[in-house]
């Protein structure tokens, strides 16, 4: 139902509507504080949320900690992503790798990423190594998969036109192979960038050596620092979405030819 | 240098393997095609008059009998050999301009001599503007002029089309028939068109072949003597259109036609 | 007004095409050899029997390579147990029914946290799916902590909700609940309009428009949205048993690597890679019925 409304509060209507259960949280959560709802020490004001901000951002240690996270993340994922976009499109492209390699990967594919993490550590140490090695293996998966499918649903139709030309292997690789599954590609991408975020938080609770994000919240969590925990979801959610929205910009560079239909979010 | 080779069709026969019996496609076809001809080829579906223009492009291989052009066996697919689908088959992450650009990459032709054949081909099927657009933004018509001069851009000795315009509205099938006809008798290649649209073929082709199917088999070769441009209303072309539908369909079904 | 008179001039055109060359190289290039695709039945059942046997070879020589590797001592022990201890070990936990306790442990927690989550989440995403109002209430808030990965919530649940079982429920129950919710509340979103149009025309009232066109079109990706729930329920159960448990296929994981028993260690990696896929496979099961088979040009 449209209303043709246009004053001031209908238009916003729905941003209004959208900020108004966060706001009412927000509020709530001040005001049990202020009232003295409850002794425990883990509700912390939002106030002190941001003063451990300003303080931390100060002192420099919170752009220590988020490079270093950055920094592992990032490696794993162009490790992981050359790796896994140049396998599946071998494999993708060769029916007998399918065959012969696919059902294996399939199969190891299905072993919980985080269960890699104590072979992990016995072979590559307890530090960066192994940090970058469990990022990249969380990138390669979707990547090979999403690739694999991409370059396997390439329209016959296409191939054909190829054929006609008197494409070789490259040209057709190059020229219509990876474009047209490069939107699976980027999906695969989309998906991989979400999982290397996951893998640098969940590998630096394991492999505690080394500054980051995620020790920031272990710290906070072992001495009880609220503000400080709190603070870390904040900032973990913020680069997620930092994240997303620079692979959607991408997205819609790459993807243009698609059309008005296909770049909804 | 030959520059409108002449194709010879013969004693072609395809057969297919379907679930272990052997189903016969094509049955002994035999077809001169003189170097800038235009022949038109009709027939219902089944015919295996698709098949027939796989063969000659070069995507089906297997079959029995020869196909020569300029008195060479074809080998798989060639840049001599050109071909318009039905669907218009661009590229959708390449421009108009660029999808042209696919017929030249193996051409062997200069950078600057590529730019100047698709200006020029572009120029041919009238879409000047429309270099830099994407597929998505065409209509069919469009999108199969697009293919038209790709098939084009590299000059190939035998253009075949698969029922090119069946895919598109009549009015715009109307107004492609007569851009095909005019591309035609500017650049003089040799064309080979599949159609079901009996009115489309007598039209444009100085032969009408008529194929019967089960299995595949030319009927008859009807000569189309009529001069360019052809009225589609004169009482000479209906007689031309009335014995090929007579050929097609047989007498009954000729008066309910 | 008549159309100019084009006649065939076939010499002036054969002249202009003899002045403008073909343009192609005057060797013809090696013709490509791309497969083409089976399309005989015979052939395809051929095709699914040679799929089976070409699954094993290389799974079977990187077994045989561990073997021999461990054998000859080109591979310590520390580094990676010989496949015969790995065997021996897997042979005992089950015997002495370590692994089937551990193992229903995990199962357990898994089953209800994603039921709860799946369930909340299918009814959140029906409802942002059919009310604008709805939506435009909770999602921003949805997309706010959907934003934030399971791992980051981690260390603040652990603070409230201590290490015990509410933990991993509210965890798992998370994540599962954020790809139910997406891809239902995006599979009702995107059933085509033309649809629901012939619902309109046919005068279908809400129930019937929702039970024959909203569900059915939606259902693929409401499917796919339980599939991912579920693997990543197993994914994050894992990982919190891997930190915070003393039972569970994670723990005995964590076990094992803190003894130095990296056999064990396999055996876990082994049963739970097994019970994600058997559960997966489930899923995916029900899954092929709704998806249409494509060709592929390879």
């Amino acid at each position: 139902m449209q209303t043709s409304l246009s004053t001031p509060p209908w238009r916003y209507r729905r941003q209004l509507r959208g900020a108004a259960f966060p706001l009412t949280l927000l509020l709530l959560w001040w005001a049990a504080y202020a009232t003295g709802w409850t002794e425990s020490p883990l509700l912390v004001p939002p106030q002190k949320v941001v003063e451990t901000f300003w303080r931390l951002a100060a002192g420099g240690e919170l752009w220590h900690a988020l490079g270093a996270s950055l920094l592992r993340d990032l490696a794993g994922l162009a490790i992981g992503s050359m790796a896994g976009v140049a396998a599946g499109i071998v494999l993708g492209l060769s029916r007998w790798s399918r065959l012969l390699v696919g059902p294996t990967l399939h199969t190891v594919k299905q072993i919980s990423l985080f269960a890699w993490i104590p072979l992990i550590m016995v072979w590559f140490g307890l530090g960066e190594t192994s940090k970058i090695v469990f990022v990249s293996l969380a990138v390669f998966f979707p990547l090979l998969l999403n690739t694999f499918e991409g370059v396997g649903s390439v329209a016959p139709e296409f191939v054909e036109v190829a054929r006609v030309f008197a494409f070789t292997r490259r040209q057709l690789i190059v020229r219509v192979v990876i474009p047209a599954a490069l939107p699976s590609i980027f999906t695969g991408f989309q998906l991989a960038l979400i999982y290397s975020w996951l893998a640098t938080l969940g590998a630096e609770y394991m492999l505690t050596s080394g500054p980051g994000i995620g020790n920031l919240l272990t710290d906070g969590r072992e001495n009880f620092w609220m503000d400080q925990v709190l603070l870390g979801v904040v900032i973990v959610g913020v680069i997620g979405f930092i994240f997303s929205a620079l692979a959607g910009l991408l997205a819609r560079r790459l993807l243009r030819w698609r059309g008005p239909q296909a770049n909804r979010s | 240098m030959a520059h409108a080779a002449t194709l010879q069709i013969q004693q072609l026969s395809k057969q297919f393997d379907v679930g272990g019996t052997r189903l016969p496609v094509l049955e002994n076809i035999n077809l001169d095609v003189r170097p800038g001809e235009f022949v038109s080829i009709v027939g219902a579906s089944g015919c295996g008059k698709s098949t027939l223009l796989r063969l000659v492009i070069g995507l089906d291989t297997g079959y029995d009998g020869a196909i020569l052009l300029d008195g060479k066996r074809i080998a798989g697919t060639g840049l001599e050999r050109g071909i318009v689908f039905q669907e218009h088959r661009l590229l959708p992450w390449l421009t108009v301009r660029e999808n042209i650009a696919l017929g030249l990459v193996n051409a062997g032709v200069s950078e600057r001599e590529q730019r100047e054949a698709i200006r020029e081909h572009i120029v041919l099927v009238q879409l000047e503007g429309f270099e830099d657009a994407y597929p998505y933004q065409l209509s069919g018509g469009m999108s199969q002029r697009v293919a038209i001069a790709r098939a084009l851009v590299n000059r190939p000795e035998v253009l075949l089309l698969d029922e090119p315009l069946g895919a598109l509205d009549a009015l715009t099938r109307a107004h492609l028939q007569q851009e095909l006809q005019r591309i035609w008798l500017r650049e003089g290649i040799t064309m080979i068109l599949v159609t079901h649209d009996v009115e489309e073929a007598v039209f444009l082709g100085d032969r009408v072949v008529v194929m019967q199917p089960r299995p595949g088999r030319i009927k008859e070769i009807l000569d189309v003597p009529l001069a360019h441009p052809r009225e589609r209303g004169s009482a000479e072309f209906a007689a031309v259109k009335d014995a090929v539908l007579h050929s097609l369909l047989g007498e009954e079904a000729r008066q309910a036609a | 007004m008549a159309p100019p008179t084009i006649a065939l001039d076939r010499d002036s055109v054969a002249a202009r095409r003899a002045a403008a060359p073909p343009r192609r190289p005057a060797t013809a290039p090696v013709p490509v050899a791309i497969p083409v695709p089976i399309r005989s039945t015979a052939r395809r059942q051929r095709g699914r029997l040679l799929a089976f046997a070409l699954a094993w070879p290389v799974p079977l020589a990187l077994l045989a390579i561990w073997w021999l590797g461990a054998q000859r001592g080109w591979i310590s022990q520390q580094t990676l147990p010989p496949p015969g201890m790995v065997w021996d070990t897997f042979v005992n936990v089950l015997e002495s029914g370590e692994l089937q306790a551990n193992l229903q442990v995990s199962l357990v927690r898994v089953l209800n946290g994603f039921a709860l989550g799946a369930g909340t989440g299918l009814l959140l995403g029906v409802a942002m799916g059919l009310s604008n109002t709805v939506k435009e209430y909770l999602y921003p808030t949805f997309k706010i902590i959907a934003y934030v990965p399971l791992l980051g919530w981690l260390p603040l649940l652990i603070m409230v909700f201590g290490i015990g079982e509410t933990l991993k429920f509210v965890l798992i129950a998370k994540a599962s609940f954020v790809p139910v919710v997406m891809n239902t509340y995006l599979g009702i979103g995107n059933v085509p309009a033309k649809y629901l149009e012939l619902g309109r025309i046919y005068r279908f009232n809400h129930v019937q428009l929702l039970r024959s066109i909203v569900f059915p079109a939606a259902l693929p990706s409401i499917w796919s949205g339980i599939r991912y729930g579920l693997t990543h329920s197993w994914l994050i159960l894992v990982v919190v048993e891997l930190l915070a448990s003393s039972e569970g296929l994670g723990f005995m994981m964590a076990n094992g690597q803190q003894l130095f028993q990296l056999d064990l260690v396999l055996v876990a990696v082994g049963v739970v890679g097994a019970v994600g896929f058997a559960l997966d496979r489930l899923l995916e099961l029900v899954e092929t019925r709704l998806l249409r088979w494509r060709r592929s040009a390879f």
